[in-house]
């Protein structure tokens, strides 16, 4: 559900999400006009038809299933994030106005989360994929995917944090099922955008050479919102999981001997010994971040 | 593939289609916001909300089989979305589906949210009904959307059909060499053909910005035909505003 019909959302949530995105929309038209320069209706024009277009291609994911692309990460990594929102933007006014899909008084919401939170987010978990991993071809793609699934979930934790601003739904409903449900329509997002940036790199790489890299400085920013990214997912799922999940579930109805002979985990259920479900949430966010940091600086020694 | 079977009306003469594209979409933002923030409970109001819309439909000679046609697949989807709704709210239990509870809570929220939802969907299929893509635009164009979305969304509607018309040659031209067996082979058929389209369309729009620059384009499409506003249309959008306006006030009084 990343296009919030009306009549789901409150007044003040409305009248606070269009005022947001007219704000990134602003400074969005001014960056891409000095971006792309007069070509930018064009560019822009062209991009637009693709994105409408490449939704109607029903991909098969092989479980007798299909997924269609979504585009936004995809235009980040082709145009950059500003020129991306207005894109996205383009979309969701004309499914809005034409086809009805979105509310046109949740518009402002909807640019919010489709085009401003998951276009950005995956333009900067780009730039992080890029300066971390490198500029080959696999690192290329690896960024790619990686910042459409992202993307696609900040969408859905964007979507579940307004309906339950809202008032509609409780927090726990709303962030397993709409953000839960985008985790893994994020997945899909994810193949599909990694599949088409790879073949765009190895028969029309000019597309991407467009994008300039990342300078040191970036880095810096980028690193930041990363732990900002990764420190709202993990809060939300601290959350969302004071219920037992799929597999706690599964193992107590099978009462399986291999569960019990687990070793405790040292943060079970998000408890801390000191401080509780805080600490263990800023600890965990603090481990990931160690993680990813570790994982990031050994693939640059590798590189050569 | 084109548009336009949406808007079989926009040529219809009536006092709709004389009020010019900006105060149609104001009346439609104006209407779906009045509707889409009403709170739970007023049902008068939505009552009154929706007896506006079908009017206006019926003033702008669209036939109520045709809105309601419309409204289904958008409806579809509404409803689709708020189902949890009524099992997910707490609250006192009306019937069990399975290991599930449809609570009196939820059946209320889902209600509301359905109602509002189907009465807010009446003025966007009204003016699509009765508004051009190109009417559109230039509407949008007078409300000040930014000038680079809507000069993408000029060139995306003239380029849509090429790019659609394009992708639908390259499948054609795969099936007929039997391409793509199997689901992996398929998955990258069809990631081959996106991405041939992703770059035809980059190449049109480098081949169209020249074509532009040549007829003296300089980043901003010109408008053929400027809008006329009426003093009739003028009253016609304030009369339908301040009414919808009054009815969504109504329903906040104590």
């Amino acid at each position: 559900m990343a296009h919030i019909p009306d009549g789901f959302l409150s007044m003040p949530v409305i009248a606070g999400t269009a005022t947001a995105s007219l704000a990134a929309l602003a400074t969005a038209a001014r960056r891409s006009r000095a971006a792309l320069g007069e070509r930018e209706g064009p560019v822009l024009g062209a991009v637009t038809a693709f994105v409408f277009a490449a939704q109607m291609l029903n991909f098969p994911l092989g479980i007798g299933a299909s997924a269609h692309l979504l585009g936004g990460a995809l235009v980040a990594v082709l145009l950059g994030p500003w020129a991306g929102m207005l894109v996205l933007f383009a979309v969701l006014l004309v499914q809005a106005l034409l086809f009805q899909d979105g509310g046109i008084a949740a518009l402002g919401a909807n640019t919010l989360n489709v085009a401003v939170l998951g276009v950005g987010s995956a333009g900067v978990t780009y730039r992080i994929g890029r300066a971390g991993l490198g500029e080959t071809r696999g690192a290329t793609v690896v960024a790619a995917g990686l910042a459409a699934w992202i993307s696609t979930a900040i969408v859905g934790l964007a979507v579940a944090a307004e309906l339950v601003l809202s008032g509609l739904v409780p927090l726990q409903p709303a962030l397993l099922l709409v953000g839960g449900g985008h985790v893994l329509i994020g997945i899909a997002e994810a193949v599909l955008t990694g599949l088409l940036v790879d073949f765009v790199f190895r028969t029309r790489p000019a597309l991407l050479a467009r994008r300039t890299p990342a300078a040191r400085g970036d880095r810096i920013r980028v690193v930041a919102l990363a732990g900002a990214v990764v420190a709202t997912v993990l809060v939300a799922v601290g959350f969302a999981s004071s219920q037992p999940d799929v597999l706690e579930t599964a193992l107590a109805r099978l009462a399986s001997p291999v569960g019990s002979g687990l070793t405790a985990a040292p943060l079970a259920e998000y408890q801390s010994p000191v401080g509780g479900l805080w600490v263990a949430g800023a600890v965990g966010v603090l481990a990931a971040f160690l993680v990813a940091w570790g994982l990031t600086i050994a693939v640059q020694r590798r590189r050569p | 593939m084109s548009f336009r079977h949406l808007d079989r009306f926009a040529q219809v003469r009536s006092p709709v289609t004389r009020v010019p594209a900006a105060g149609r979409v104001f009346g439609t933002v104006v209407l779906a916001l009045a509707t889409a923030t009403l709170p739970a409970g007023a049902w008068v109001q939505l009552g009154l909300l929706a007896a506006v819309s079908l009017a206006l439909l019926a003033i702008a000679h669209v036939p109520l089989r045709v809105a309601l046609a419309r409204l289904a697949w958008p409806l579809g989807l509404v409803l689709l979305a708020s189902l949890a709704l009524l099992v997910v709210m707490p609250g006192e239990p009306l019937a069990r589906l399975g290991p599930v509870a449809v609570t009196a809570q939820g059946a209320d929220r889902f209600a509301m949210v359905m109602g509002r939802a189907m009465v807010a969907l009446l003025p966007a299929v009204l003016l699509v009904s009765t508004t051009s893509f190109p009417e559109l635009l230039q509407g949008l164009r007078e409300l000040r959307v930014p000038v680079a979305v809507a000069t993408a969304l000029g060139l995306a509607y003239r380029l849509l059909y090429l790019t659609v018309d394009e992708l639908e040659r390259l499948q054609r031209a795969a099936r007929s060499r039997h391409a793509g067996g199997g689901v992996t082979r398929r998955r990258h058929l069809i990631t081959a053909i996106a991405a041939a389209t992703l770059g035809r369309a980059f190449v049109r729009a480098e081949r169209t910005h020249a074509a532009m620059l040549a007829r003296g384009f300089r980043g901003t499409l010109p408008l053929l035909h400027a809008p006329v506003w009426t003093y009739r249309a003028v009253l016609n959008v304030a009369a339908v505003s301040i009414l919808v306006l009054a009815v969504a006030a109504s329903a906040r009084l104590p």
